[in-house]
């Protein structure tokens, strides 16, 4: 391992590291648009915005789209009548190391049209902020938390942008990072102080707890009466 | 006529284990009593995050069968438990749970450590575990296994009643008495938690911190058949 020994807070301050090894490239090789009609629509619509298209696994497209305009492209593909990706199924990030962009992931799916479509947009290290997409799809919320907790990636204009696996006062860094030394960076001694020394009540409140609505009224349609009563006309 | 015990009340006869006539009594050591009362009586407190849980479901269920030695009862508050079964890896998030259920339990009390990554950390060996709950709380009996057999579970308890057993009350204060102002801070010291929790670190340190690295080879029994 090339990278100095770092204790306690310092190497935190210096932001990701690339890693030296050599991972998998980033990118495979370009594919057909025509093969998606989604695919086709966004590089008409969005042009030099859909910077990469490619197929993975088989069948799954996947397009890289500008990380500045994400948040209309993603919301184009929610709404126009053609798309209705009403689905957003995960959001996630890979970091392949290697001082290479990381990739926040964005899994979609079309409920009406039965299609599916993976949007990635890349960041580079320096800049890992990205607009949130809390306004377009709530499952977003804590798919975003957890990629802030785990990769160290803003998302601008998210409600409620705190970790939300590690502890809240973790103060090690963004653990899936590939730069993150596998037993984190304080001592074990640290770690289990640190553990100890957590304040559960501070941070869950009753009332942080309570993130569920009030129960609803649900009124049912009047069920037909069975046939052959001789209640039905 | 009263109440029909075997061997005890008029139709007893004069075989019976207490005599005739009644109160009857009979004279013991106060160690044996309260021993014999405290092992035969263990509420456990299932502390379950993994799937060693699975496997002491399994050992209270009817196969295996734990309320045979009075354990029937799962305690789900800490406060009225007297064995602490940390069955599964623990966390650090969750460290401060498992911390305060074994300040919360009134003495005297026990805990087992059931499992590879209870006892250690297992396979974990990373940023986000406990290498061995022994750095957060005491630990009487260790289980080995991955997970372990409901039989290992058994064993463990067992064991713990032979140490309740050999207890006395003579040095009740030595055994049993807590420092408050060690409420939630960990068990082991700086140096002791650095050395369990080094790679390979528990089986092997866990030896060197009692002193037992000399291995010696144990002296053969008088029972074996030569």
């Amino acid at each position: 391992m090339s990278q100095q020994a770092k204790s306690g807070l310092d190497a935190i301050d210096e932001g990701p590291v690339p890693s030296d090894a050599a991972g998998p490239t980033a990118a495979g090789a370009p594919a057909d648009p025509a093969g998606h009609p989604s695919v086709a629509a966004l590089i008409a619509r969005f042009g030099t915005a859909i910077i990469h298209h490619e197929v993975s696994a088989g069948d799954q497209h996947v397009v890289h789209v500008d990380p500045t305009r994400n948040l209309e492209i993603l919301g184009w593909l929610r709404d126009d009548p053609a798309q209705r990706y009403d689905l957003l199924a995960d959001v996630t990030a890979v970091d392949f190391g290697g001082g290479r962009p990381l990739q926040v992931v964005y899994q979609l799916w079309s409920i009406p049209h039965r299609r599916g479509l993976r949007v990635k947009c890349l960041l580079a290290l320096d800049a890992l902020e990205v607009d949130s997409v809390v306004g377009l799809w709530n499952s977003a919320n804590w798919l975003e938390r957890e990629v802030y907790d785990l990769f160290g990636v803003t998302f601008r204009g998210h409600p409620d942008l705190r970790r939300i696996l590690m502890p809240m006062d973790y103060a090690e860094g963004h653990p899936l990072r590939k730069d993150f030394p596998l037993r984190g960076r304080f001592s074990r001694a640290e770690q289990t102080r640190r553990a100890l020394a957590q304040d559960l009540d501070k941070f869950y409140t009753p009332h942080d707890i309570k993130i569920g609505r009030e129960p609803q009224q649900v009124t049912l349609p009047a069920a037909p009466a069975p046939k052959g009563t001789g209640a039905e006309s | 006529m009263g109440v029909n015990l075997p061997g005890v009340g008029a139709g007893a006869g004069s075989g019976g284990l207490f005599g005739q006539g009644s109160p009857t009594f009979l004279t013991t050591k106060i160690d044996y009593v309260v021993n014999w009362a405290r092992r035969e009586s263990l509420w456990p407190m299932p502390f379950g995050t993994a799937c060693c849980a699975i496997e002491m479901m399994a050992a209270f269920a009817s196969d295996f069968d734990l309320s045979r030695f009075g354990m029937e009862r799962m305690s789900f508050s800490p406060r009225q438990a007297d064995v602490l079964i940390c069955a599964g890896r623990l966390p650090y998030k969750l460290a401060p749970v498992l911390r305060r259920i074994w300040d919360q339990m009134p003495q005297p009390k026990w805990c087992v450590s059931m499992g590879a990554c209870a006892s250690t950390g297992g396979v974990f060996d990373v940023y986000s575990m406990v290498q061995g709950i022994d750095t957060i709380v005491p630990v009487d009996v260790y289980v080995p296994g991955c997970p372990p057999r409901p039989e290992g579970l058994i064993y463990a308890l067992m064991m713990i009643q032979e140490k309740i057993r050999q207890e006395s009350l003579t040095e009740h204060y030595e055994l049993r008495a807590e420092d408050p102002a060690r409420v939630a801070s960990p068990r082991a010291s700086d140096a002791e938690v650095v050395a369990l929790s080094g790679p390979f670190g528990n089986s092997t340190q866990q030896n060197k911190l009692v002193g037992g690295m000399e291995v010696k080879a144990a002296p053969p029994s008088d029972d074996l058949i030569p």
